[in-house]
């Protein structure tokens, strides 16, 4: 494995192979994967009997219980199936702060949990919000793909004006199948962030929200007398940056946060916070773990 | 304390310096030219400052609180150029003393309430400038001195003691609190408190004093504060009093002296009052420096308080009043030591005489009486008439021989003689008033030898018949025959037919009237303030109480020999004596001085061979505070620099 990828270290791959994506819904595949569904399938590992109804595939019938019992039973083999899993990145010229950007961070991730997809055989895609309906990404599967999926991530900029809610819907009506939606975003869309989730819920994804925010957004580094000039609208705010100002901001920002927590969790969609100057072993390793996210 | 401020810039330097504020608040909203900052999103900004609403203008100042301090820094600054500062005191140094005038004059009210007050005032004011440390003394002086309080350290103590100064009526002589304040300041006489240092000697007065000399001041530095104003309008009594009409012995004139010592001319009216009663008054133009002399014919007046009220409109009352006290004449108290006189006794008993005097007999034997000697030595009578007798030692009292000769003073008797004629009268004298001896006849006489200094009123062909010397205070009158004559075979004679004339009993009453005292007597008494007054008693061993005219009572103490001396004549009026309730005596005290008359504040005093020049004001220093104002414009410049960074830092 090579180690050019700015966005995956070796040490990292490495950490990341024995890892899989996990959903907590079950979905149909659209070809076999290397996963176990909870559907029952035609694979080798045993899951259970039925009672034979005509029509059934008499391959799968059980001779011996047959035999024994005189009675026709069928016996069921759980599924492994694919999963869909898709990163939706937020592009926004919004994204590109932050040292790294919180856009670089949310491409690590997207590439890590990708990687973990390709590994498992899943179906991996990338979109950011502002992909033309018209004009899906490419769809990774395998192993092989991981440098075509690398130099796809390379390849995005965030530059795209177009907001949440909008992104989500072409998002929607690009991907109907279900599957796992992990949306990579700062949430920082006056208009709100709402909407968007809306849409995702409404498809029946399994969505994860993985909330970035820059250090600087979190602890601002501001003196003085400043003229505020937001990237995105030019929108100007002219701020006299105090103590009573500061910690007004701070308290702005956890009830920003914590709406948001509680929008998601009461959808049950998976909230999580990420700063972007966290290590991106540390966030797949330890809070998506935990969140079962992934697993292994 | 009011506050000062000295401009020390010219016009075009206070535009400049006027120009800072607003150049201040311009850099400060030029300052507000905001950093432009390139933020993910002003979503939250917004939200956060909404309730702020940092924009107004008013919320920018209100909210902008370097602003205010660079502003005040720049007030400051400003300030601090204008130099602000305060008339302050000079601390008199660490020993104070303070002297103050407390003499006729201070009593005069061209000041408010008076001079006195007024140098209270500034005593108290001097005082509450003292510093810790610092100790002071008063003293309070007219013609004598009084510590009212040694050195100390307590302002309470000060205060009180120039509170409690009282006024006098009494002339000025600084040098006696002169001598006191330098004996309290020299180190070797001084008690606890070291005052080897310089002590400053503060002397509030109207300067009504003559130049004092014979005095240095030493480590006393003087200041002299001037009480009162320069100029100032009086007219005065500077003498009354109260004499018998040269032409009428009977009557009485008063007679007052005005003096106008303003420089403008004064007029006014002069009131004469007995008893309270207007009897005269007399209108008077005095020209500036002049005096003018008012007389008031009284008539016959025995006793009375007589009240001359000079209207002037001037500003000492002090002087302006005057009284004389008109005692009615005590009875002469008159002993006549003689074997048996029946006519000199008649003489001495008419209704005339005993008006004026009350006759004591003796016997001649009672002179060898040791007790009786002494009642004589002490003056018990005043006038003894030994007839045909003499005493071993002369009494304290006028005498009056017959037919001897006094014991000392010598007298001397000439060879007897018969049938002497009386050649002259001194009729100007007051015994021989109205004397016609041209009638009298005499047997035998032993004319005499007057001792220098006597006076011969009746002289004969034989030699001086009567004639009246000093002794110590006493007069002595001899006279060279007597009246009755003792002969062996025809008992009791007459020597003289005198007794039998009409001229006796007028020479009895001249006798008892002049040497009794009663022709000294009579006028006014009037002393002038401070002065000591001996009053005699009436009754001898009786205690006397002193009304003054104030009203307060003063008991006097007992004496032998029946005087009293009373001093406490500080206040102006009429004193009244009282013994066992009644009136027995008067006395007037008066101010009658021209030097505290003359109420024009002098500019200058002169002590010793030092000239003080007066300070009117206290002697102040300009403390400025501009370097405070400095300090603190700095503290404001550190406070701001603190909290800009501490707003940076946040």
């Amino acid at each position: 494995m090579s180690t050019s990828s700015r966005l995956l270290s070796p040490e990292l791959l490495s950490q990341l192979e024995r890892l899989e994506l996990v959903s907590r819904k079950v979905f149909r595949g659209r070809m076999k994967g290397e996963r176990r569904s909870r559907r029952k399938g035609q694979s080798v590992e045993f899951a259970d009997f039925r009672s034979y109804v005509p029509g059934d595939d008499l391959r799968f019938i059980d001779w011996n219980t047959y035999a024994r019992l005189e009675r026709l039973f069928l016996k069921l083999f759980l599924e492994e199936e694919d999963l869909h899993f898709y990163a939706l990145v937020d592009a926004s010229p919004s994204m590109d702060f932050g040292q790294p950007t919180k856009f670089h961070f949310a491409r690590q991730l997207a590439a890590a949990l990708g990687f973990i997809g390709l590994v498992r055989g899943d179906r991996v895609r990338i979109e950011t919000l502002g992909t033309p309906p018209g004009r899906a990404a490419p769809v990774f599967r395998g192993r092989t793909s991981l440098w075509r999926m690398l130099d796809h991530l390379e390849g995005l900029r965030p530059q795209e004006q177009v907001s949440l809610a909008e992104g989500a819907k072409r998002f929607c009506v690009r991907n109907s199948g279900k599957g796992i939606v992990v949306l990579l975003s700062d949430l920082m869309d006056k208009a709100g962030y709402e909407g968007a989730l809306r849409y995702l819920l409404a498809q029946d994804f399994d969505i994860y929200m993985v909330h970035i925010l820059s250090a600087e957004e979190i602890e601002p580094d501001l003196q003085g007398d400043l003229r505020l000039i937001d990237c995105e609208d030019h929108d100007v705010a002219e701020i006299t940056v105090t103590a009573a100002l500061l910690q007004r901001y701070q308290q702005t920002l956890s009830a920003f946060v914590a709406k948001a927590r509680e929008f998601c969790v009461r959808r049950g969609i998976a909230y999580f916070l990420a700063r972007n100057d966290m290590p991106v072993e540390r966030v797949i390793t330890g809070y998506l773990r935990e969140r079962g996210l992934v697993q292994g | 304390m009011n506050l000062e401020l000295a401009n020390t810039l010219s016009l075009w330097q206070w535009l400049i310096l006027g120009l800072v504020p607003p150049a201040t608040v311009a850099l400060y909203f030029l300052k507000l030219k905001r950093r432009p900052v390139e933020v993910p999103s002003t979503y939250l900004w917004h939200r956060s400052i909404e309730d702020l609403h940092v924009n107004t203008l008013w919320q920018r100042l209100r909210n902008n609180l370097l602003l205010f301090l660079q502003l005040a820094v720049v007030a400051l600054g400003m300030l601090a150029v204008l130099q602000p500062g305060w008339r302050t005191h000079v601390s008199p140094g660490k020993h104070v003393i303070f002297l103050i005038d407390r003499s006729a004059s201070m009593q005069a009210a061209d000041v408010s309430p008076s001079r006195l007050e007024q140098a209270k005032r500034q005593a108290l004011a001097e005082v509450d400038q003292m510093a810790s440390g610092e100790v002071g003394m008063v003293i309070a002086f007219s013609d004598t001195a009084e510590v009212r309080q040694s050195f100390t350290d307590s302002r309470a103590e000060l205060r009180r003691a120039i509170e409690g100064i009282q006024p006098s009526g009494r002339s000025t002589s600084v040098l006696e609190a002169l001598r006191v304040a330098s004996g309290l300041a020299n180190p070797s006489t001084s008690g606890d408190v070291d005052v080897s240092q310089p002590a400053a000697l503060y002397i509030f007065s109207d300067g009504n004093f003559d130049p004092v000399t014979g005095f240095a001041l030493g480590n006393l530095d003087p200041v002299y504060r001037p009480v009162g104003l320069p100029e100032s309008e009086n007219v005065g009594i500077v003498a009354m009093n109260v004499r018998r009409h040269e032409s009428r012995p009977d009557e009485l004139q008063a007679f007052v002296r005005l003096q106008n010592f303003g420089s403008r001319q004064a007029q006014g009216d002069l009131t004469l009052e007995v008893d309270g009663r207007a009897v005269d008054y007399t209108r008077f133009a005095i020209a500036p420096g002049e005096s003018h002399a008012v007389v008031f014919n009284l008539g016959v007046l025995s006793s009375g308080v007589l009240h001359a009220h000079a209207a002037a409109g001037d500003v000492f009352a002090l002087d302006d009043e005057a009284w004389v006290a008109i005692n009615r004449p005590r009875r002469t108290r008159v002993l006549l030591v003689t074997p048996g006189n029946p006519d000199l006794q008649r003489g001495l008993t008419t209704s005339a005489v005993q008006e004026i005097a009350e006759l004591t007999l003796a016997d001649p034997a009672s002179l060898e009486d040791e007790a009786f000697v002494q009642k004589m030595a002490t003056g018990q009578f005043d006038l003894v008439i030994y007839d045909r007798c003499g005493p071993k030692q002369m009494p304290q009292a006028n005498t009056l021989f017959i037919g001897r000769i006094p014991p000392s003073g010598g007298w001397e008797q000439q060879e007897r003689q018969s049938v002497p004629q009386i050649i002259d009268i001194d009729v100007s004298h007051p015994l021989m008033e109205w004397l016609d001896l041209g009638d009298v006849d005499v047997v035998e006489a032993t004319p005499l030898r007057v001792p220098p200094g006597g006076r011969i009123l009746v002289d004969s062909n034989r030699g001086p018949l009567l004639a009246i010397s000093p002794r110590e205070g006493f007069e002595d009158l001899v006279l060279a025959f007597p009246l009755l004559d003792h002969s062996a075979e025809k008992g009791m004679i007459y020597a003289t037919n005198w007794v039998v004339r009409r001229s006796f009993p007028l020479f009895v009453f001249n006798v008892v009237s002049y040497l009794g005292g009663r022709r000294l007597s009579g006028a006014g008494e009037s002393y002038l303030a401070g002065q000591q007054v001996t009053i005699e008693s009436p009754v001898p061993g009786k205690t006397l109480t002193v009304q003054t005219p104030s009203g307060h009572e003063i008991a006097l103490p007992e004496t032998t020999g029946g005087k009293f001396t009373f001093q406490n004549t500080d206040e102006l009026g009429v004193y009244t004596v009282f013994s066992g309730g009644e009136v027995v005596h008067r006395f007037a005290v008066n101010l009658f001085n021209a030097a505290e008359s003359d109420t024009r504040v002098k500019p200058r005093i002169e002590i010793g061979q030092t000239t003080v020049a007066g300070q009117a004001a206290p002697r102040t220093t300009r403390r400025g505070i501009w370097k405070l104002l400095l300090i603190g414009g700095l503290a404001i410049l550190l406070l701001e620099w603190y909290i800009y960074n501490r707003r940076v830092a946040v």
